[in-house]
């Protein structure tokens, strides 16, 4: 158990200094990652598709996009209350 | 001690269940799935080697060739990843003290282990069935009204698919003249009657799309512990039995790939973070289902491989729910954030679980998936690999972010716990090593697959493009919330195509039944006039006053015979 009097502390994952870190990290990978697909050549490709510059970074970017607002949209037709099954007649 | 080494596969653990049941105190129940688990596991290496196949118990029945044991290379990878996932679930339970759920957890996955080794369809439907009614119990153990109405749902609907699987092997004993469970697939010819109605059976258990829906309805409901168990055995099987009887049938393809998509998008919006790895579970079944459909040696290894590879991380994913439903007492995402301050190590381990579902490198998914993706790519099937990248994608979202951030960071609900239970800590530690294990030393899972393999994961371009997909899909993440464009958690119940057998048609039926009422008694009402009306005629016409029934004089009555008599002679005459 840890000790009730540091709990209420912020911990390391939640100072807003450090959350920066992280995004700032993520960020950086991110470049890093596209700046990559310049050294390098697909041996072996199936699609033209999968040679273009940087293709599974923005498609991964989009792709996600696009399922979560799909899902927005989805959450209009099928959300209801939480105790829809279970109300009382 | 001969009679037990030439049990099949399987058995030692239903027999082993008996036992305990009536031999063992109650409070080493747990303790004890483990120990005849973990001797199941040995007897089984010893007994089949990974270099030849087995099959023996060649039994008649009533005209019909049954083999209950076939051990090859199929069924031999199958087997041993169950037993690892029963060992390593039964840790997890070592804590309770449950007869109930610990002897079900046994006969469940002694019955899956069993199933994957049959040889005919018969004993295929044993173990089938079998494995519907034991894990129905750890549904059930739940102990509330929820849970027993869903259960009864999972029961209804699982024994329906054995139902149909025993159909089809009748079909098919008829037809053929064998029980033989080889494949269903002719090259150039469509299904059999056999073959719909078997594939109908495993589509239910693999939960292909509309079939689906009692997968995310009975697994959240489960015992924290039995959600364990449930996660590795039931979809599986169903996987293993699509790759014996329907490698190759090309409609898999199309179905595979509604299945990675659809549950992507409801996994966005779902509160309860077990429903969502139940969604996720069908999401990562849709990209074994396509490899089944493409059914290639390289997409037949990817499905057995990411199969392998799931069962662990899936069981560790859910393992660290369980940790959180014990000690919480809720998995809602709404009510949950901040917990990795209070359990650290069930947040780390629930961290590789996430990443290996999502496929980074040096975790299992990378080595697995990517297989199937590949085969997609060489069987040139473009919509299929783009959709397996969306896919891809997608899991990212709901297992890579979605899982570990509502759970344990977030924002801080507040809620200060204990850290999980050692022995659940300790299974979620073994399943998070083998998570790692086999993303690095793969060649070891290379090995043991059905067909020789000649594919390497770790090429620059793999591991370059798997981490621009992941990287920029949690880019995306970031944007979408700093933006605030994701979609807040909601209390809500999510609906899904169980909507249609617990609302739309009980509402129809409801219907339907005032509809005859209504009508019914209207015509009873009709009747009932008519009847009165005949009665009320009859009386009055035969009752001691009416025409027929009155006393009549003896003059009238001499008169209407002379009547009578006369228009008799009148007739004769004329």
């Amino acid at each position: 158990m840890t000790n009730p009097s540091t709990d209420s502390e912020p911990s390391w994952f939640e100072r807003p200094q450090n959350i920066k870190k992280l995004t700032g990290a993520l960020v950086v990978s991110c470049v890093v990652l596209v700046i990559a697909d310049g050294f390098y050549e697909n041996p072996h490709p199936h699609f033209d598709l999968e040679t273009s510059f940087g293709f599974q970074a923005w498609f991964g970017f989009i792709a996600f996009v696009v399922i979560v607002f799909l899902g927005r949209l989805l959450r209009l037709i099928v959300s209801k209350p939480e105790d829809y099954y279970e109300r009382r007649r | 001690m001969n009679v037990v080494a030439n049990l099949p596969p399987g058995w030692i653990m239903i027999a082993g269940a008996l036992v305990l049941l009536l031999a063992v105190p109650r409070t080493m129940h747990s303790l004890g799935v483990l120990v005849v688990s973990a001797i199941s596991l040995v007897s089984f290496l010893y007994r089949f080697s990974f270099s030849e196949d087995v099959t023996f118990g060649n039994i008649e029945l009533f005209g019909a060739q049954l083999q209950m044991v076939r051990v090859d290379k199929f069924s031999r990878v199958f087997a041993l990843v169950f037993h690892i996932a029963a060992i390593v679930a039964a840790i997890y339970a070592l804590h309770l003290r449950d007869t109930k759920q610990s002897i079900a957890a046994m006969v469940y996955a002694g019955a899956a282990i069993g199933a994957a080794c049959a040889g005919d369809l018969v004993t295929l439907f044993v173990y089938w069935e079998l494995t519907a009614i034991s894990s129905v119990i750890l549904v059930w153990a739940t102990n509330t009204e929820t849970a027993y109405r869903s259960g009864m749902r999972y029961l209804i609907i699982q024994v329906a698919s054995g139902v149909l699987l025993l159909s089809g092997a009748i079909f098919q004993f008829v037809q053929t003249g064998s029980l033989a469970f080889e494949s269903f697939v002719v090259d150039g010819q469509s299904l059999s009657p056999a073959g719909i109605l078997v594939l109908l059976a495993f589509g239910i258990k693999c939960a292909f799309p509309l079939l689906h829906n009692w997968l995310q309805d009975s697994y959240p409901n489960a015992t924290p512990t039995g959600t364990v168990f449930l996660s590795a055995f039931t979809t599986k099987l169903a996987v293993y039995s699509l790759i014996r009887g329907f490698a190759g049938y090309e409609p898999l393809i199309w179905i595979g790939c509604a299945m990675t998509l659809f549950p992507i998008v409801f996994a966005v919006i779902e509160n309860d973070l077990r429903r969502v790895l139940a969604y996720s579970l069908n999401n990562q079944l849709g990209f074994m289902v396509v490899g089944i459909g493409i059914g290639s040696e390289l997409a037949l290894n990817g499905t057995v491989a990411h199969a392998f590879c799931h069962i662990i991380y899936k069981s560790l994913l859910f393992m660290s729910m369980g940790a959180v439903m014990l000690r919480v007492g809720t998995t809602k995402a709404t009510e949950l954030g901040g917990l990795h301050k209070s359990m650290p190590w069930t947040t780390a381990y629930c961290m590789i679980g996430a990443g290996a579902i999502s496929g980074f490198p040096l975790l299992s998914g990378f080595i697995s998936k990517s297989m199937i993706i590949s085969a997609a790519g060489e069987a040139h099937l473009f919509w299929v690999w783009i959709v397996l990248l969306i896919a891809s994608a997608g899991v990212m979202e709901h297992s890579g972010i979605k899982i570990p951030f509502f759970a344990f960071f977030a924002h801080d609900s507040g809620k200060r716990v204990d850290e999980a239970p050692l022995n659940m800590l300790v299974a979620m530690a073994i399943a998070a090593a083998f998570c790692i294990g086999l993303g690095v030393a793969y060649p070891l899972l290379y090995r043991i697959l059905p067909f020789d393999v000649d594919y390497h994961p770790y090429t620059v371009t793999h591991v370059v493009t798997q981490l621009q997909l992941l990287m920029f899909a949690g880019l995306a993440f970031v944007f979408l919330m700093k933006s605030g464009l994701y979609p807040d958690e909601k209390r809500a119940t999510v609906l899904d195509t169980d909507w249609v057998y617990r609302r739309a048609l009980p509402k129809f039926v409801r219907g339907l039944r005032v509809t005859v009422d209504t009508v019914g008694g209207s015509m009873r009402g009709d009747t009932n006039v008519v009847l009165q009306s005949f009665y009320q005629n009859a009386k009055s016409t035969f009752d001691e006053n009416g025409i027929l029934g009155r006393t009549w004089s003896s003059g009238t009555m001499a008169f209407w015979t002379t009547v009578l008599l006369a228009t008799c002679l009148g007739i004769y005459y004329f």
